[in-house]
C-alpha cells in the first residue's frame, strides 16, 4: 500500500502544486485545508489571503482534477489561542511578533500532525519553499530552499528532528516560475494566482486597529516619544504602531532621522534615536530550539543568523544554555555590529543551508 | 471500496421509480403546464396528479398543496407569507433547535422588531406542549415547529396545538421535510395550517418542495410573477421535479409502515453494536419519540470531524452539524440546544438511514464505525490524549 500524506492546501499555487507531485509520486494523498481566521476578520471572503471560501473551491478543485479526497478542518479556536492572542499580547507588551512562525510551530505542523494520524497518515506536506534531507548520521536535518529569493526555512525553525522525519516540502528543490509553470502543465486554474504576502488575519494597514480592538483599553494607549536620557520628544498614539527600527510615523522634526530603538511597554514610552544608536552587537533570545537535539546547550557555535524573514544573515557565535522545563535561551554574538534587532521576531541559526535552529528575540545585547 | 450511505437525512438516494421517471425524461416534450396547446395539458395533468402524491403523502387535499423549489423556500414562504398580510400581529412562537432555513428567517423578522419566543426543548430535544400553548396569545402571528428534527430525530407531540392556535387566531406551520414519508403524517389529525415537504428527503432529486396551505388567503405570495400554484407562488413550475416528487411519495406511502419497523430494528441494532464496541458512547434525542431512521451519538474523547473524515475514507457517508460556505463543519446548534456542551457537540455525528440500507451494512458499518473511533480517539482527544499522541510520535520508526 503507498504511504498516505496528508497534504496542508491553502487554494494557492504551491499547495496545489506540492499537492499534485506527491499525488503523481504515488502518494496515497488526502488533501486539507484549516479554516484558521475568524470570521469577523476583514479578510474574510477577500481575496489575496487564505481561508476564503473561494480559496477553499480552488483547492477542492485540484484535488478533483488530480483525483483525491479533500477537507476542510476547523481550527479557528486553536488559532485563535495560539495565534492571535500571542499577536496581540506581543504587540501590547512592545514586541514585534512573527505569527508565521507561531503558526508553523502550535498548528500547522502539530494539530495537522494530530489529524494526520487520526487518519493513519505517515506524513504531513505543504507548499513550503525549504528542504529535509537526513545527515551522515541519519538525523532529520532542515535546509534553505534552493530558490534563495522564496526561501521559507525562516518560518520552519521550530521543527524538531522528529517532526522533519514525518515532513515532506516538494517544492524545495524547484524556483516559484518553475512551480507555476509546473501548475500550468497541470492546468490548474490557479497557476498564476497572486501571492499572499502578509499576515493571513489581518491586512497589514489594519493591524494595529486590530490590536488595540483586542486589549483591555489603555494597554496600548498614547505616551511619550523620548530620547535615551529619557526627555520628551513628542507623543504617540499607541505602542503597538512601533518595531523596533521603524523610522515613519514618529512625526518629529529633527536635524538627523530618528528610527525607533526601544519600547518600553510598562510605560508607553518609545525611545527614539538616531541611525547610529540602533547598532547591536549581538541579541539575547529564548524559546529556543535546535532541530539537531546534540547542539542544544553547546558553546561558541559558528553561525549565520537571521533576525527578519527578509535578511541576509549576519556571522555570529551562537551559545545556548538550558532555561528550565526542558526549554534553551540563546545569546548571540554578532561579529560586526548590526542595527535594529527586533524583540519578538524569529531569529534562526544557519550554517551554511542548513538550519540548526532558532527562537525568538527577546532583547539585544547593547554596544558598550 | 463499497460505499455505505448512512446520511438519509441529508438527502436520499434516488429511489427506482424516480429513477424510471429521469430516464424517460429525456424523450419528453416540452413541459410548460401553463401553455394552452396539448402538450401544455398532457403537462398540465401530470403535474396535477403529481399534486395528488404529494397530497396524499400527508393527508391533505390537492388543491392545498402548492408547489415551491423546495423545504426551505417553503419554510420562507410560510413565514414571510404569514407576516406580510397579519402586520398586525407582531410575535412569532418557534423552538431553539428548528432548521437554519426557519432560525434565519425568524432572525430577520426580530431584527425588524417581531417579538420572537423560541420554546427550549428538554435534554432529549422534546418540547413540551404546555410550554407552546402557553406562549400562544392574540399577539402571535404565526407557530413554527418542526415535526421531527433532522439532526437528533426527536418527533413532537403537537396534536394540542391546532385548537388553542385557532382560538387566538394564529396560524400554525408544522416543518414536516424530515417527517414525512419515514413516519404517518396526517395534516388533519395535526391541525395545522401550513406544513413544509420536501422532495430530496424521500429520494426524489433536489429542487422540489411543497407548502400546505389550508386555505387560500393564509398567505401572501412571496415569489411574484404570474397566476401559477393559486397566485401564491409565480413561475413556471417545476415539472420534472415535481413528478419525481410525486413519486417517491406514492413509494414512501406504500411502504411507510414496514419500512419504518425495519429501519427502527437496524438503528438498534447500530447502536446495540456500536454502544458494546465504544464505552461511554451517548446517543442524543428521545429513544421512545424518534424518527425510525436518525441515531445521533456523541462519542467519548473524540473529534467528530475527523471521525467524519475517516468514515469517509473507509467509505462511510455520515454527517454533523451544518457545513460552512467553505466546507468545515460546525458544531450543531440543535445539540447544543437541548444542553450538550459545544466539545460534546463537536465529537458527535448523526447516522440516518434508509431505503437502501441493509443488515450487512449496519454490520459492516458497526465495525467500521469503532474502527475509526479508536483510532481518532488516541491522538485527536484534544484534551487528554496529547500526550498519547507524543508518545506514539516518539516510537514511531
Amino acid at each position: 500500500m503507498s504511504r498516505r500524506v496528508v497534504v496542508a492546501m491553502s487554494g494557492g499555487v504551491d499547495s496545489s502544486v506540492a499537492a499534485a507531485i506527491l499525488r503523481e509520486q504515488g502518494y496515497d494523498v488526502i488533501g486539507m485545508a484549516m479554516r484558521l481566521a475568524p470570521d469577523a476578520s476583514p479578510h474574510a471572503g477577500g481575496g489575496g489571503s487564505c481561508c476564503s471560501a473561494e480559496d477553499f473551491e480552488d483547492a477542492r478543485r485540484v484535488a478533483e482534477l488530480m483525483g483525491f479526497p479533500f477537507y476542510v478542518i476547523d481550527l479557528r479556536q486553536e488559532f485563535k489561542r495560539t495565534v492571535i492572542d500571542y499577536f496581540v499580547k506581543e504587540y501590547s507588551s512592545g514586541r514585534t511578533p512573527n505569527p508565521c512562525a507561531m503558526c508553523n510551530r502550535e498548528v500547522k505542523f502539530d494539530r495537522l500532525w494530530e489529524r494526520a494520524l487520526a487518519l493513519e497518515a505517515d506524513y504531513v506536506a505543504t507548499g513550503h519553499y525549504a528542504r529535509v534531507a537526513r545527515d551522515a548520521k541519519g538525523g532529520w536535518r532542515l535546509w534553505r530552499a534552493r530558490d534563495a529569493w522564496k526561501d521559507q526555512s525562516y518560518f520552519l525553525f521550530n521543527l524538531s528532528s522528529d517532526d522533519l522525519a514525518r515532513t515532506l516540502f516538494p517544492l524545495g528543490d524547484m524556483t516559484k516560475q518553475e512551480v507555476r509553470q509546473r501548475a500550468r502543465q497541470l492546468g490548474l486554474r490557479n497557476a498564476d494566482k497572486t501571492e499572499s504576502q502578509e499576515i493571513c488575519f489581518v491586512q497589514a494597514s489594519d493591524y494595529a486597529d486590530f490590536v488595540a480592538a483586542r486589549v483591555e483599553s489603555g494597554a496600548v494607549g498614547a505616551g511619550a516619544i523620548v530620547d535615551t536620557a529619557g526627555r520628551e520628544l513628542g507623543r504617540h498614539e499607541g505602542i503597538h504602531r512601533f518595531t523596533v527600527g521603524q523610522r515613519r510615523g514618529l512625526g518629529i522634526a529633527s536635524a538627523e532621522a530618528l528610527f525607533v530603538r526601544e519600547i518600553r511597554a510598562a510605560n508607553r514610552e518609545v525611545v527614539a534615536v538616531p541611525k547610529r544608536q540602533l547598532l547591536a552587537k549581538g541579541l539575547f533570545a529564548s524559546q529556543v530550539r535546535m532541530v539537531n537535539p546534540l547542539l542544544a546547550g553547546q558553546a561558541d557555535l559558528s553561525v549565520q543568523v537571521k533576525i527578519r524573514s527578509r535578511h541576509p544573515g549576519i556571522a555570529a557565535t551562537l551559545s545556548t544554555f538550558a532555561a528550565g522545563c526542558g526549554g534553551l535561551r540563546a545569546e548571540v554574538k554578532f561579529l560586526a555590529e548590526f542595527p535594529a534587532v527586533t524583540p519578538g521576531q524569529a531569529c534562526v541559526f544557519y550554517d551554511g543551508n542548513e538550519v540548526l535552529g532558532g527562537g525568538f528575540i527577546d532583547a539585544p545585547m547593547a554596544v558598550s | 471500496m463499497t460505499q455505505i450511505y448512512f446520511d438519509y437525512n441529508a438527502g436520499a438516494p434516488l429511489r427506482p421509480a424516480v429513477r424510471d421517471i429521469l430516464r424517460g425524461f429525456a424523450s419528453a416534450g416540452a413541459l410548460n403546464p401553463s401553455s394552452i396547446h396539448r402538450e401544455g395539458q398532457r403537462a398540465r395533468r401530470a403535474l396535477e396528479r403529481a399534486r395528488e402524491q404529494v397530497a396524499a403523502l400527508i393527508g391533505a387535499k390537492p388543491n392545498q398543496i402548492v408547489f415551491t423549489s423546495g423545504g426551505t423556500e417553503s419554510n420562507n414562504l410560510a413565514i414571510f407569507g404569514t407576516t406580510k398580510g397579519r402586520a398586525s400581529r407582531r410575535a412569532i412562537v418557534s423552538s431553539t433547535i428548528e432548521h437554519s432555513s426557519i432560525t434565519a428567517p425568524l432572525g430577520e423578522l426580530e431584527r425588524s422588531g417581531y417579538q420572537i419566543v423560541r420554546i427550549e426543548p428538554n435534554a432529549e430535544g422534546v418540547i413540551d406542549p404546555l410550554a407552546l400553548l402557553g406562549s400562544i396569545d392574540r399577539k402571535v402571528a404565526l407557530i413554527s415547529i418542526g415535526l421531527a428534527n433532522s439532526e437528533i430525530g426527536t418527533v413532537q407531540a403537537l396534536e394540542s396545538i391546532a385548537e388553542r392556535s385557532r382560538a387566538a387566531g394564529a396560524s400554525f406551520h408544522i416543518d414536516a421535510a424530515q417527517a414525512a414519508g419515514r413516519i404517518a403524517v396526517n395534516v388533519a389529525t395535526l391541525g395545522c395550517d401550513l406544513m413544509t415537504v420536501s422532495a430530496h428527503k424521500l429520494g426524489a432529486p433536489a429542487g422540489a418542495g411543497a407548502l400546505f396551505v389550508r386555505a387560500p388567503g393564509l398567505i401572501a405570495a412571496q415569489m411574484q410573477g404570474g397566476p401559477q400554484e393559486k397566485g401564491l407562488r409565480g413561475g413556471t413550475p417545476n415539472l420534472l421535479g415535481a413528478i419525481c416528487f410525486g413519486a417517491a411519495a406514492d413509494e414512501a406511502r406504500a411502504n411507510l409502515e414496514v419500512e419504518a419497523l425495519r429501519l427502527r430494528g437496524l438503528v438498534n441494532r447500530l447502536y446495540d453494536s456500536l454502544a458494546a464496541r465504544i464505552p461511554g458512547l451517548r446517543r442524543n434525542g428521545s429513544v421512545d419519540r424518534s424518527l425510525p431512521n436518525t441515531l445521533n451519538l456523541t462519542f467519548p474523547d473524540t473529534l467528530g470531524e475527523m471521525m467524519l473524515i475517516g468514515l469517509d475514507l473507509e467509505g462511510v457517508c455520515v454527517s454533523m452539524g451544518s457545513a460552512c460556505a467553505a466546507g468545515a463543519v460546525e458544531p450543531s446548534h440543535v445539540l447544543i440546544g437541548i444542553g450538550r456542551t459545544e466539545a460534546q457537540a463537536r465529537s458527535s455525528i448523526r447516522i440516518s438511514l434508509g431505503w437502501t440500507t441493509t443488515g450487512e451494512e449496519i454490520e459492516r458499518g458497526a465495525e467500521i464505525i469503532a474502527r475509526v473511533w479508536r483510532r481518532v480517539v488516541r491522538v485527536s482527544g484534544l484534551q487528554a490524549s496529547r500526550a498519547e499522541a507524543a508518545a506514539e510520535i516518539g516510537a514511531r520508526p
